[in-house]
């Protein structure tokens, strides 16, 4: 008789796709994969720690290195825990700009959740197109507040400056080619036969064990769950628009892919409405330059890119907040890749793992 | 099903063979940066700067080591402005921070450096120093100028009393 | 004037060949030397257009995936359009350390590359590059053809056993399925070519091919199949499993470095190479065509075809090996023996006919 034995891939550090550095220890049989177990922590920062010596105003650039594909909805994240807790009121045209730009940035990670996910099956071409669209974003980013990556435009009780002159008419020219490069993507990935064949009915997660891993987000959209803070809140100017919330049927990495994919028409139709309604007024609120927030905490949620982005902030009545605690909506999605990948073989943890969309910056935070 | 998507993707491709190409050839040709772009070197304008130090108090990062004297008249001036770019955000805080609006950016990214001692970058130029240098020296006269009427006044008043 | 006559009476390698031959026999006086000779000439003929394919292929790689992927690709190296970038490629390779991964199994790690490039080389011998133009043309030329290039499969496993590296090993074992699975196919798909032609010597299959049509339009279930299977057999996307450069990093190359992966590369692109030049002789009528030499129509077919399965490479993702093999064995393996009994019957009723 032939003896069989199970044995352990390290996949990571250091592997082409694990976006980053996460090591996920792959028990296998063959190329069955047993168990997976993501080992983090090599990219950490002690962000929350440096929030914590830092002042309130001071610690949003500090956001934007969390999630560094979507800065916009962690400075928004940070920015309105930080306005709870010290009572400001954002003008409503910052509300705008602020829902304008978080949906923009939606769209971008969205987009290198597609790119990402297709180089990782093997796409590379559907990637760089992804890429390339991306940047379109990024240059829209560039012209708003400067920077094309950290982007810390959403300030405590407002937006740092006005949309400059020139932006609604690029922003326009830029949702009217959304559709086309959609199109591109629907012809070179979506409509693939392999793609489709690699992402339909693999990893497939029930309700029940989504919930029971927290998963939020597109992930538990994905598995037929209609959970979106946007709607679920109706924070800052969102309640004002009108838009539909993807939610999948399977839970299968298809749908993971589909919800995102489907997610930039939403987004898109929310940056139309926006644009279209932007209000006169200020874009700072008024308050004092040294924000002293009265004593207390607070949790505030957001919808981030990849799933509900808490922010729990402790107050001693100092300028410097005495807890910061971020829940990290990749760190958390990231613990159903255990029961995403089991039966499931090698190729898929890659495609797992994609699907997920985490992003080791915001994981090990 | 039957390879339709595969045929599709591939007329995709075909197209982008043939089409026109997205990158462009990067040392030669160069975009533009944007109004609002931040990077590259920090610029002090040494005349507008009031040596306030809210800068560097902005900083969240310590990014910005300041040496400021007073001169004779008890007036601030700013002798060494350092920039350690290695700890820079980029968050653009300090030039905010800046009420005379002394402080802006250079706009050239390309700032690699071969020595972790090339990152820290020195504000005051030669001609920042020299203008140091004539407004201390400017004040030192002043003061004694004031000095020695203050003292002509008191000799004086001491006379009258 | 009258060699260039005879250059278009006879295609231009045959003549150059009778006139080296001509010309070896004037110096040396003697049959067998000069036979000899020629040979040595025309292995070092094969060995040349491997090496320049290999370069040729490496500069055209990266231009299509450039264009594909709304790139500009090389364009330093060498000119605006960075023609000298190979070089660049190959000078940077060759100056790269030799890395000896620990705990491998030095002996046969080293053999690995070496073994893989043997068949790859070996199989250029039975191909006919223009009418008459083939180093050994034996009338059995796809069935050793066949058993030559499946030699591939062990060098792949054992390169990817003695590197002791679980990466190299998983990559090593796809190897095995995917090759294998995949011959069966390709296999029976040359069955239906077999078949019409009367004969497995590839100069033959070439000149029933100018005598009836080519055997794209009459064997069109066979050519799909072949071209994939042969996209398989060479590991290009989509079925680069044994690379898998987002699973398991390099499969069986992943501790290679150097040189050594720089002949790993090179098989590769012999690879290519060889499965267009057999679609082209199988498929696509080798070097039939009006008014150019044979030689250039057959060099412009299997640039074609090298194109084709570069445009597969950057259009399509990598499949996963169970869908890869079940595709081999339930969709491929019946559509070429269902191929086989149609060609079979259409044989038969030609005849009845």
């Amino acid at each position: 008789m032939p003896k069989t034995e199970t044995y352990t891939l390290s996949m990571g550090p250091q592997h082409p796709s694990t976006h980053g550095v996460l090591q996920v220890l792959l028990d296998l049989d063959g190329e069955n994969i047993l168990r997976a177990t993501p080992v983090m922590g090599y990219l950490h920062r002690g962000i929350e720690k440096l929030l914590e010596s830092r002042t309130y105003i001071q610690g949003v650039p500090y956001t934007d290195r969390l999630d560094y594909v979507s800065s916009m909805n962690n400075n928004l994240g940070y920015c309105r825990a930080v306005e709870e807790l010290a009572q400001i009121e954002v003008p409503e045209r910052a509300e705008y700009i602020r829902v304008i730009v978080a949906e923009l940035n939606r769209i971008a990670s969205h987009m290198v959740f597609i790119g990402s996910l297709a180089n990782d099956l093997g796409a590379v071409t559907g990637m760089i197109y992804a890429f390339r669209d991306r940047e379109k974003i990024l240059d829209l980013f560039d012209l708003v507040c400067g920077a094309r990556m950290t982007f810390h435009y959403i300030r405590v009780g407002g937006v740092s400056a006005d949309l400059p002159p020139e932006f609604a008419a690029k922003c326009d020219e830029f949702l009217k080619i959304v559709p086309e490069f959609m199109q591109e993507y629907e012809d070179v990935l979506t409509g693939n036969e392999i793609l489709q064949h690699r992402l339909k009915g693999t990893s497939v997660m029930t309700k029940e064990q989504a919930l029971s891993r927290n998963m939020t987000g597109p992930n538990i959209r994905a598995v037929g769950i209609h959970f979106d803070i946007r709607k679920v809140d109706g924070y800052g100017a969102y309640p004002k628009f009108e838009f539909d919330v993807p939610v999948g049927e399977n839970g299968d990495n298809w749908d993971r892919y589909k919800v995102r994919y489907l997610e930039i028409f939403e987004s898109a139709k929310i940056i139309r409405q926006a644009l279209d309604g932007l209000p006169e007024g200020d874009v700072m609120a008024k308050f004092p330059k040294v924000l002293r927030p009265p004593k207390g905490e607070v949790f505030s949620r957001t919808e981030g890119t990849r799933g509900e982005l808490g922010f729990y902030i402790v107050s001693d009545g100092s300028t410097k907040p005495y807890r910061v605690h971020i829940r990290r909506p990749s760190f958390i999605n990231l613990q159903g890749l255990d029961d995403m990948c089991r039966g499931m073989l090698i190729g898929d943890s890659v495609a797992a793992f994609s699907a997920i969309d985490p992003l080791m910056g915001e994981v090990d935070c | 099903m039957f390879g339709e998507g595969l045929l599709t993707g591939m007329g995709v491709t075909w197209k982008h063979f043939w089409g026109k190409k997205e990158t462009f050839c990067y040392p030669e040709e160069k975009l533009p940066m944007t109004e609002r772009f931040r990077g590259g070197h920090l610029v002090l304008d040494h005349q507008k700067c009031i040596a306030c130090s809210l800068c560097s108090l902005a900083c969240p990062n310590q990014a910005i080591k300041l040496k400021i004297v007073p001169d004779a008249k008890k007036k601030r001036h700013m002798q060494s402005y350092v920039h350690l770019i290695g700890r820079c955000l980029y968050c653009n805080l300090c030039v905010e921070a800046c009420n005379p609006r002394a402080l802006s950016w250079d706009k050239n990214y390309a700032i690699s450096s071969w020595h972790p001692e090339d990152m820290d970058d020195e504000l005051v130029t030669e001609e920042g120093r020299a203008y140091f240098e004539m407004m201390m020296a400017k004040a030192k006269e002043e003061a004694e100028v004031e000095a020695k009427a203050k003292a002509e006044t008191e000799t004086a008043g001491g006379g009258d009393a | 004037m009258e060699l260039l006559n005879t250059m278009l009476e006879n295609g231009v390698v045959s003549t150059l060949a009778d006139e080296l031959r001509n010309l070896l026999m004037l110096i040396f006086g003697n049959e067998v030397v000069a036979g000899f000779l020629m040979k040595c000439v025309g292995i070092g003929a094969i060995l040349g257009i491997i090496s320049v394919a290999a370069i040729v292929f490496t500069y055209g790689e990266r231009k299509v995936c450039a264009f594909m992927q709304v790139r500009i690709g090389p364009n330093r190296v060498g000119g605006r359009f960075g023609l000298l970038q190979p070089i660049a490629d190959m000078l940077k390779l060759m100056s790269k350390e030799d890395i000896i991964p620990e705990g491998c199994d030095r002996v046969v790690w080293a053999l690995g590359p070496m073994l893989l490039f043997v068949p790859t080389a070996l199989i250029y011998a039975f191909f006919p590059f223009d009418n008459g133009v083939a180093l050994a043309d034996v009338n059995v030329g796809i069935f050793l053809m066949l058993a030559i290039s499946s030699q591939a499969v062990l060098p792949f496993l054992i390169s990817g056993y003695a590197s002791n590296s679980k990466y190299a090993f998983i990559g090593g074992m796809r190897t095995v399925a995917q090759m294998l699975s995949y011959e069966a196919p390709m296999v029976f798909s040359l069955l239906g070519v077999v078949m019409l032609s009367g004969s497995m010597r590839m100069c033959d299959i070439v000149n029933a091919q100018a005598e009836q049509f080519w055997f794209v339009l009459m064997q069109p279930i066979a050519f799909v199949v072949f071209v994939i299977s042969a996209t398989a057999e060479t590991n290009r996307v989509p079925f680069d499993l044994v690379e898998g450069e987002a699973e398991i990093v390099a499969g069986p190359f992943a501790e290679y470095s150097g040189m050594r992966w720089a002949l790993f590369f090179l098989a590769e692109y012999a690879n290519l190479l060889s499965v267009s030049i057999l679609t082209t002789v199988f498929f696509l009528g080798g070097w039939n065509g009006p008014f150019l030499p044979g030689v250039v129509w057959f060099g412009l077919k299997v640039l074609a075809m090298v194109f084709v399965f570069m445009w597969f490479r950057w259009t399509f993702p990598r499949t996963r090996i169970d869908q890869m093999l079940a595709f081999s064995w339930k969709v491929l393996l019946p559509l070429a023996l269902a191929n086989v009994l149609f060609t079979g019957v259409g044989i038969y009723a030609r005849q009845w006919l």
